[in-house]
């Protein structure tokens, strides 16, 4: 029975043999990065690498004129404010995720809509952060387009555009 | 019945390591990369191993195909995984979240494989390649059966 599991002497040197021709394939095809590696350069440039994850994480401001071309495209407006805010009035069509309690809301909102789904946030206007933090928590959520409506709620009511009272459907 | 259940473990060995093979040859410094995330070995053997497993890999796929020296290729395989396993319960009792760079290099991040799956992945691959290499050994055993 052992037999069956114990490989012989020829194949153990048939093996070896396979590993090197591999090895020596390998080697040379990528002998520039290997010589390199050994002689302590860098082969990659990390600090790109670096900037590049840090864009991806955080969210991008969008501005009021291109606010009305993005919610026709289907981006969702989501509150970021306290939800007795959100029900005296917020922007049409908004729904509300309010930072302060995401921890507790972030399994249901993350189950009512999809994570592809383009979101814009906002929450009281420029010098408010809770829009922006709000979009770190869903980008690392795995929220793919979230971008911050920096104006927000102000910069809307002071354009004279339409605001909706009441909470989410 | 064993002679296809041997020909279905080979063809799948092989189908797995080409694959994996070809992905990680063709961008060997983003294998490196994640080779060196296991934080194993020193710097530059990370480039070493990524220049020459991922071609190692390929070439016992290409044999276990062409069902040409079947045997030294399964216990390479059987050496490689082996290996795998072994960096991956590494990765498991030192807690690190590392994706197991086991097929694409510069996948996006957060699709990674976790190295539990990878484990358990590796565990049906070690079992596909004991299969083939018993009965492969059967095989040779009763030359008469074709």
């Amino acid at each position: 029975m052992s037999s069956l599991f114990l490989p012989s002497g020829r194949v153990m040197l048939e093996a070896l043999v396979l590993v090197l021709v591999a090895a020596s394939a390998g080697l040379s095809l990528n002998y520039s990065m290997v010589m390199k590696a050994f002689s302590g350069r860098n082969v990659v440039a990390v600090p790109q690498a670096a900037t590049q994850r840090a864009a991806l994480q955080f969210p991008m401001p969008v501005d009021y004129e291109e606010l009305d071309q993005l919610l026709a495209a289907g981006h969702l407006l989501v509150d970021a404010r306290d939800p007795n805010i959100y029900a005296d009035s917020h922007l049409a069509g908004a729904i509300s995720l309010p930072l302060a309690e995401v921890d507790q809301l972030l399994a249901e909102f993350s189950a009512r809509v999809p994570h592809d789904k383009p979101l814009i946030l906002y929450c009281n206007g420029f010098g408010c952060p809770d829009s922006f933090d709000l979009g770190v928590r869903l980008i690392a959520e795995g929220y793919l387009q979230v971008q911050v409506y920096e104006g927000g709620l102000p910069e809307w009511r002071d354009r004279g555009r339409q605001l909706e009272s009441g909470v989410t459907p | 019945m064993k002679q296809s259940l041997y020909h279905l473990c080979r063809l799948s060995l092989a189908g797995v390591f080409i694959y994996a093979g070809y992905l990680k040859g063709s961008d060997p410094v983003a294998f490196a990369g994640q080779v060196a995330a296991y934080q194993i070995l020193p710097y530059a053997f990370n480039y070493l191993v990524a220049a020459t497993l991922p071609f190692v890999e390929l070439l016992c796929g290409v044999l276990l195909l062409l069902n040409q020296r079947v045997r030294p290729a399964l216990l390479v395989l059987f050496g490689l995984n082996t290996v795998f396993m072994l960096a991956l319960f590494s990765l498991v009792l030192r807690g690190l979240e590392v994706d197991c760079g086991c097929f694409q290099p510069a996948g996006e991040e957060g699709t990674g494989t976790s190295p539990q799956m990878a484990l358990l992945r590796d565990a049906g691959l070690m079992l596909a390649i004991l299969a083939a290499w018993v009965l492969r050994q059967q095989h040779a055993k009763e030359p008469l059966d074709g």
